[in-house]
This record gives C-alpha cells, structure tokens and sequence, in this order.
C-alpha cells in the first residue's frame, strides 16, 4: 500500500476514534453528569425521569433522549441580515475546541496521538483563539440586544485571558525547553530529589493556579458566565438559537471542558506520566499510562465542575480587574521568576 | 347681620339659613332631608348644630341666622347629636348594601363612615316593610331601607306637582309608598330615585345593570328633546349606562324627564359601527372614495340632495355647510323626529336637540333650506344623508330609495336601510360639541363613552368627504372648537362659545376623596 | 443620609481566593458526597408519586357555595370583582323577582389565566359564597377560553354553606 495512502487512513482512524470514540462521548456523558452533580451539590436530585423499560438509572436515559429532543425542536430562526453568519457561529464555537485535540498525546509515542506537532502549543493558541467568533458572530446576527451585549462581554472577557493563558504557559515552556506536548511530557518523567515528580504542578504552582483561572474564564463558565448572565442578558450571546445550534453551543462548551483539562493535565499534570515509573513501552505499561491521562482528565473536568457548582459569578468590573491587574502582572512575575532561577540554576 | 361658624365671621343677609350660610364658607354640615330645590321641612335632624342662641341644637337647613350668632358645627354636643341621629335613623335599616344599586352613592353610607362608624346595638328584630316594590314604570320602592326623608314626597308635592307619594304609618313603621290605586309614573319620576338620598327608591331601568363605582361620567347634554338638559353621561363597560341630570339654574334646575333619561337606549340598538358599500363592509377610508365617486356620478352637483341631522352638534353642522358650499351641493332638506309632548315643566314638544343650531349655520352660510317632504318632489339625484332618527315619511322614503344614497348615520333605521353607501357616524356621547337649545342657550356636551366600531365623528367625515371629492384646499380641522374657529365664524350665534366644560361632576365618593387630596 | 457599612477585612489568604475556593470546592463535595451515598440533605418532592402536605389555607379553584334550595349563594353584589386585583371576575346581576332574594347572578366567570390567587374575592364576599378552599390546583387549559369558569362549573365545585348572614336573627 501506498504509504502516504496508509498515513492519512491511519491518522482518520486515530482522529475517528479521539474524536468519536472519546471527546464526543464523554462531553454526552458531561451534559448528564454536570446536571446530576451539580443536582447533588444543591441538594436536589436531579434528572431523574427519563426511562426505558421502566429503568431510570439515576437519569442516565436523559443524555440520550436530550439530543433527541433538541434535534426535533423548531429551528426558530430570527429575522436577521446575517443569515450565513448566523448559521455558521454554533460550528465556530464547536469546531475550535475539537481541533485542538489534533495535538492532545494520549499516550506515549507517535502512536496515540494525531498530529505530534513540534509547536504543538502555539497550534492550541491559535486555534483557541478562534473560539471568540462564534460568540461574536453569532450574536451579532441575532439581531438581539441581549445577545450583542453577551457578544461583546464574550469579546473582551476572552481577549482579556487569553494573554494571560498564554503567559502563564510561558513559564512551562521555558522550564521544559519544549513547546512540544509530546516534549512537555515526557521531561515530566523524572524524579525530583526523589520523592516529586516532575510535574509543573510542582515546578509553576503559580502558573497552575493562574492557567486554570483564565481557562475556566476563556471558557465563560462560572464563576466567569457573564456572557450568558441570565439574570442580566437572557442567555447572553446564544438567546436567539433554538434547537440544534442552541446543543451545538453548549456542547462546544463540555467539549472545551474536556480540552482545557487535557491540555491542563499534559501540562502540570505529566500527561499519561504515571509517577515514579520512567519507562515506556510494553502493551499493559501504555495502557496503563492512557489511562493515567484519562484519569487526570477525569480529575480536572471534576474541579472546573466543582468550581462552576460552588462559586457565584463574578461582577464585571471584577473580572476585568482579576484579569488584568493580578492574574496578567503574576504571570509576568511568574515568568521573570522562572528565568532568574534558570539562570542561576544552570 | 354677621354669623360666625366654627369661628370664622360671615355678612349674610336677612333670612339666610345656617346651611346656607355654612355652604358659602365652604364648611360641610351633612344632611338627609334637605335639598335646595325643595322646601325644607327638617325631620331628618342630621344637620343639628350648636348655636348660642337657643338651648338646643338648631337644625341648619331651617333656621335662619341671627346677628351675632355664633354656630359650632363640630363641636362635642354637635357631633354626639349626629352620632345619635345616625344610630336612631339606622335602627330598622336592613344594611342590605350589597344587593342595593345605591350602594357607593348612597348619603346614608357616606355619612354613617364619616360620622357614626359603630356597629350596631340592636338586639331585636328590625321591622320588616315592602321590598323590592315597582311603584311605577320606572321605579322600584324598597321601604325598609327608607329614611323617611320626604324628599320624594315634597318633589312630586312641589316639582311634578302630581302628588302620587305621601308617608303611612306612625313612627318607626312609617314609610313611603304611593296612594292608593296610584302609580308614581309622571314623567319626573325618576328624579325621586336621584334625590333619594339612600336605596329606598331606584331605577328600574338601571337596575342591577352595574355597581356604579365602576361607571365613569362625562358632562353631556340630554338629547331627547330640545330643551338641552344638562346631564351627566354615566358609561361603563363601553356603553351608556344611564343619565343623571346636572344642575344648571338657567335651563333644567336639578331635574330631567323620564322620556329624556332613557332617551340612551335608542343609540344602543342596531349601532352601525362599520362603512359599507352597497351593504359590503369595506374600511372608511375606501367606503369614502366610493361615496365621492356615487356623488361625483349624480352629475350637476347641485341635484344633490343634503339632508342634515338635527343631532348633529354646532360643529358637524358647519363643516356639513363648508361641504356643501364647495362641492356645490343643493340645499339642505331638514327633517328629525317628530314633534312630541309638551310640558310646564321641562319637555318640549320639538324633540330634536339642535333645530336651532343647524337652521342657524344654514342662514349664515347662505344654504337654503327645506321641509323633507319637498325632497319627494324636489328631483334630486343623489342624497347625502346624515341621521337615523328623522320621523318615518312613507312618500319620502319611497322617493330617497330611487336615488343613490350617501348615509352618514350611528344607528340604522329604515332610512339608511339599503344605502349605496353608509358611513359609521358617532353618536353626541361620544363626541364633544355644542348644541343650541330652544331657548337660545348655546352648550357644550364632552365625550362620554370611546367611539364604537370604525365610527367617525360627523365634522370629521364631512371634511374627509370633501378631500375625496377632490378640493384638496381645506385643511382638515384636528378637533371641533378648530372647525369653529376656522370655519364657523360667519355664524353669530357660535361667535362666542362656550367655555371648556369642568370634568363630571362625580359621585359623593369622588368628591371626598377629591376634598381630602 | 446613607451610612458606611462596614465591610469584613480580607487577610492575605482569603484576598489570595485559592484557598477559599478549596474550601468551598470541599463544601460541594461533601454535599455532594453525602448525597450520592444515601441522599441524606435532599428536599426535592417527586411531585406525582408524592403529594406535598397543602397548608390547611392553601388558595386553589374557586367555588361557589349554594344555599339550602341549590342556588347559589351570591347576590352578585360585584364586591369580589371590585376587590379583585387582576380584575378576571365578571358577574352579570339579574333580578330573581322575589323579596326575599333580590339579587343573583345571571353569569359568573372567573378567568383562571388572569387570576392571581390572591383570595381577596372570598375576603370581600359578605355571603360566604365564593370560596378558595377546594384544594384543586389551577388546572390547565388548551385554549385560552377554557381558563374561564363559568357558574355552573364553580358551582358544580361547590357545596352547601349554611353560614348565617351578618346581623341575621332569626
């Protein structure tokens, strides 16, 4: 067989899987858990009635019939100038989030992930940073006020973190020496003094801490959900979709749950790193190191999930001030820290 | 002679009564039996005051002043007084207040919340009298709930002067009711229900219809004849719910008749409230091309016939007049009702409310008029028609029906019956306009109750009419004092209208609250 | 005049958030976890299989009590339609043509959809006969006419009251 022929069939089998077989899965999954969570959390119960053969199992019936129900509503379209772009703003905030998986390594080698990109870091910022117009389009073409007013809060709030989701991985990079995640990972192996993994967790506390703040902002979850403030602004940028292109939009959002994790995780967490084992190789050894990373996933789409159940949003003067006057200033802090160490490290 | 009441000094003249007196200085002495068109014969003992000048209480609507009295009217003795008289004139009252149609209007409620208040100590049967008792064609006797006031008895014994009512029995089972073999049906029997101070006597004809807090008023002229009562619209729900008369000292005093009190009815029955073109409902504004163009069609415009209603207002009948000038119309052929009964007393026997008006637009605009029974000879071949109410000409109608027919009127009758096209007219309740009465009296009358349907006030249609027929020089006026203004300044008897009028006198209710604020 | 009020001083710490998101996050799992494990702090009612407990005044359908012979007790005195604040009550008064009894209702509607619940209309009535204690919820409607009730159905809801009026002796 050709073996570019063979390349490009390999690669949509590994995109088909991630894509379908995992980030699809788990964010239907996550429309079910975060309700029942946070249900639980607020000490509710939650969905509980949808069933089949009079098995309710806790609701789980609801993430399937959910889709169904939402592909079936009316598709209310509101008289607007922008057709095209109105139509096409749910796909830009679903699609960005998805591609960003190109450059997610589930496991060690070339073999479980899609593209092993050398500046695999700098694709997830360019890619994230698409992210913005699908709020933006899609509420312009509303034609609402509500949604303009969600759009533009969306605009400035995700243009504000995303310096600061750079900066704070500027640190990692310059620790690692990789902008590779494949390379972030694998330095992530060793031991320090014997007892610590190597995990930016431990090396950039700070940038951890900072990183998953502007993240869960970028996102527009709470305690960062001013662009869908529903006491203020309806549903913010998506009040006028209906039906499908309403789903498309929060799934974008579970899907980026699931992105920032994986991203957080390859990061701070050392990726499918399993502490104290630097080694790879072996069926039962990779196996197990996927299922580290799916674990750490796991993990941190627990915390976002917490965070959002816990804390009330913030004001938006308050935000803005988070963002721009403590998270931007530490993280450049945080940078020059990490350089003077280097440097008298080496 | 100089009074004083509750300390504040007053010149009257000789023979004022304390009342009287009392009312120039603004100071309120609540009453039952005393009203100022009647003679006072003071058996109530409501208006008890304190005076230095005798012993006892004087009642205030009797007594007449004297120089250097000096008169409490809220002092401890007066108000323990009207406590007592309150109490005493409540003993055998049934309180039946909510199944009673004064209740709201009622003197007997306002003054036993403004001056008694207490509940009641009897602890043995009331009496029990006739209720719910037609006494007449028109009203409704409910004895228990009488005060035995007179007020009804002294208006039919000095007004109507027919003496149907008198008083039975001895103290606390004494009540109203007619003689016998006699009914309270004179034409002014109705009055005996507005003076009624409580729900002793009510209308039949508004019975039950609405609580009459739920009505709303406007001040209003009585279209039934043409003296020009002054009356008081009472609408609610959309629709006239009654008249009440209006005091005015130079026309009708306090009174009306009863023809003219349910003269309302005839503007609810077969309302009009669409245009139609050959009797297809079309909007107004295609209904008026399609008149202008069947006028337009009648060739000479002077064949055009213009036959003017006597209830149109001063304002509809000058802009009937600016129309028929410039489009060249004939002459106005005037009709209206049918001469009726007339008496001493209030009713006269033309019934139309604004002959005088509309004959005096027609002289000052040149417009030559005649009798309607001239349009069956006159060789006419278009008319334009305003009005249902024109007495029924049977040589008259059968000649209108031959011709093409404009018909501007509020109400159907057999006159606008089968009208190439009819035009939803408001009726004067729901307009504002003047009318001149018989004797010269030139009144104003405010909308009352919102236009029903598509209707359009007349002066408004005439002039849109004129636009459709194509003279496009005449602005249309945006109310009807401008059509006055504008238009109506050749007409002598419309050189100085009548001021804007105060709004409705309202129910005793409204005026306390009023007072309070 | 307005006054300072005065606001808690935040240490390093709190000022820092982290730690108390931690603790918060730690609020939510416990919750969380104390629930999943037992359902320990759940309040939520599984409203068809369960029925809450309705206060003894709780305000539903209106009904209209009847007197002794059947009829209905209201003599269309209109004062639950004037204390009504969404106004949804309109009566139509008749005259019975009795001395005895004056005054009925020809028609009596309610509009379920403009009511507001509020049980003004049975503190205004002076003959006891409207009433809000049927214990029904507002049933639902496919049109919008069926919200209104006329008197037959309200009457059909209602049952004798032989309460004496006010003052009575008998």
């Amino acid at each position: 067989m050709d073996p570019i022929l063979a390349a490009v069939l390999f690669a949509i089998i590994k995109i088909s899987i991630i894509l379908l077989g995992y980030v699809m899965l788990f964010a239907t999954v996550l429309t079910w858990l975060e309700r029942k969570y946070s249900a639980l959390i607020q000490d509710r119960i939650g969905p509980n009635r949808a069933e089949v053969a009079g098995l309710r199992l806790g609701g789980l019936f609801h993430m399937i019939a959910d889709p169904i129900k939402v592909l079936f509503k009316e598709d209310f379209m509101p008289r607007t100038e922008n057709p095209i772009m109105y139509k096409m703003a749910p796909w830009l905030s679903v699609v960005p989030p998805m591609v960003i998986f190109a450059v997610i390594p589930f496991g060690p080698g070339d073999m479980f992930v899609i593209s092993n990109a050398p500046l695999g870091m700098l694709f997830i910022f360019a890619i994230a940073g698409l992210g913005v117009y699908g709020s933006v389009f899609g509420a312009w073409a509303s034609n609402s006020k509500f949604a303009l007013l969600g759009g533009l809060r969306a605009t400035a709030q995700m243009i504000s973190y995303e310096v600061a989701m750079g900066l704070n991985l500027v640190g990692v990079f310059m620790i690692y020496e990789s902008m590779s995640l494949q390379g972030i990972i694998v330095e992530q192996g060793e031991t320090l003094w014997g007892f610590l993994p190597a995990w930016g967790l431990f090396l950039q506390p700070v940038s951890f801490i900072l990183f998953m703040a502007s993240a869960i902002a970028e996102n527009k979850r709470a305690p960062f959900d001013l662009t869908e403030a529903e006491s203020e602004l309806v549903a913010g940028y998506f009040t006028e979709y209906s039906s499908m292109k309403f789903a498309l939009f929060s799934l974008g959002e579970f899907i980026e749950i699931i992105a920032i994790a994986c991203i957080a995780s390859c990061m701070f967490l050392g990726g499918w790193q399993i502490p104290f084992v630097d080694a790879t190789g072996g069926i039962i050894l990779t196996s197990l190191q996927i299922l580290a990373f799916l674990f750490k996933v796991f993990v941190l789409v627990w915390l976002q999930m917490t965070i959002r159940w816990t804390l009330p949003r913030f004001r938006y003067d308050q935000l803005m001030k988070l963002g721009w006057l403590y998270i931007l200033p530490l993280s450049l802090a945080n940078i020059l820290a990490t350089g003077v160490w280097l440097y008298f490290a080496a | 002679m100089k009074v004083t009441i509750d300390g504040r000094e007053l010149e009257v003249e000789n023979g004022t009564t304390i009342l009287q007196a009392a009312q120039k200085l603004g100071v309120d002495i609540p009453t039952f039996c005393y009203h100022p068109g009647l003679s006072a014969p003071a058996n109530c003992r409501m208006c008890l005051v304190n005076t230095n000048k005798a012993p006892k209480l004087l009642p205030a609507c009797y007594a007449t002043c004297m120089d250097g009295m000096e008169v409490k009217t809220n002092d401890e003795k007066t108000l323990r007084t009207r406590k007592s008289t309150l109490e005493f004139i409540l003993l055998h009252h049934p309180v039946d207040c909510p199944i009673c149609d004064q209740a709201g209007e009622c003197v007997l409620q306002d003054n036993y919340f403004a001056h008694s208040a207490q509940p009641s100590r009897n602890f043995t049967r009331k009496n029990h009298k006739p209720k719910a008792t037609p006494i007449g064609n028109n009203v409704i006797l409910d004895a228990e709930r009488c005060i035995v006031c007179t007020r009804c008895v002294r208006f039919c014994d000095e007004v109507s002067k027919t003496n149907e009512l008198q008083v039975v029995n001895r103290g606390e089972r004494s009540f109203v009711t007619t003689f016998p073999g006699r009914a309270l049906d004179n034409d002014y029997a109705t009055n005996t229900v507005d003076i009624c101070p409580v729900g002793a006597l009510t209308s039949r004809d508004f019975r039950f219809k609405m609580r009459v807090w739920f009505l709303k008023s406007a001040s209003s002229i009585c279209s039934g004849c043409s003296k020009g009562c002054n009356i008081t619209v009472d609408h609610g729900g959309g629709n006239t719910q009654r008249y009440r008369p209006r005091e005015n000292q130079a026309v009708n005093r306090w009174w009306m008749c009863d023809p003219g009190r349910l003269s309302y009815k005839q503007f609810q029955d077969n309302r009009l409230t669409d245009a139609q073109i050959d009797g297809v409902v079309h909007p107004v504004r295609e209904a008026l091309s399609a008149a202008a163009r069947r006028l337009r069609s009648a060739g000479d415009p002077s064949k055009v016939a213009v036959v003017p209603s006597l209830l149109m207002s001063n304002e509809d009948a000058v802009a009937l007049a600016v129309l028929t000038k410039r489009a060249g119309f004939g002459g106005w052929y005037v009709g209206g009702r049918a001469a009726g009964k007339e008496d001493a007393l209030l009713q006269k026997a033309d019934k139309n409310p604004n002959r005088a008006g509309v004959m005096a637009v027609a002289k000052a605009f040149g417009i030559e008029t005649n009798p309607l029974t001239a349009l069956a000879t006159a060789g006419a071949s278009a008319t334009l028609w305003f009005g249902h109410e024109h007495a029924v000409d049977p040589k008259v109608l059968a000649a209108v029906q031959q011709l093409s027919r404009v018909v501007v009127a509020s109400n159907a009758s057999e006159w606008t019956a089968g009208a190439s096209v009819s035009l939803p007219s408001r009726t004067f309740e729901e307009c504002s306009g003047t009318w001149i009465s018989v004797d010269g009296h030139l009144q104003r009358f405010a909308a009352g109750p919102e236009a029903k349907g598509a209707s359009v006030a007349i002066w408004d249609l005439c002039f849109r009419l004129l636009r459709s027929l194509g003279v496009m020089d005449v602005m249309p006026p945006a109310s009807p004092d401008q059509v006055v203004a504008e238009h109506g300044q050749a007409v002598p008897e419309l050189a100085s209208m009548p001021p804007a009028l105060p709004p409705a006198p309202g129910r005793p209710d409204q005026l306390r609250k009023a007072r309070a604020a | 005049m307005g006054y300072k009020v005065a606001r808690p001083e935040l240490n390093i710490f709190e000022k820092s958030y982290v730690p108390e998101i931690l603790k918060g996050v730690g609020v939510s799992s416990r919750h969380f976890f104390r629930n999943i494990f037992g359902k320990k702090d759940i309040v939520t009612v599984e409203y068809p299989e369960v029925k809450p407990d309705y206060a003894s005044r709780y305000r539903g359908h209106h009904r209209l009590m009847a007197r002794e012979d059947g009829t209905a007790r209201c003599v269309a005195c209109m004062l639950c339609s004037t204390a009504c604040p969404a106004h949804c009550i309109t009566i139509e008064a008749g005259d019975y043509g009795d001395t005895d009894v004056e005054k009925y209702p020809v028609k009596f509607e309610i509009d379920l959809l403009v009511c507001v619940y509020c049980g003004m209309c049975e503190e205004a009535c002076p003959c006891d006969a409207i009433r809000m204690d049927s214990g029904i919820h507002t049933p639902s409607q496919m049109y919008r006419k069926d919200g209104r009730v006329g008197k037959v159905d309200l009457m059909a809801l209602g049952d004798l009251s032989i309460a004496k009026q006010g003052g009575e002796l008998s």
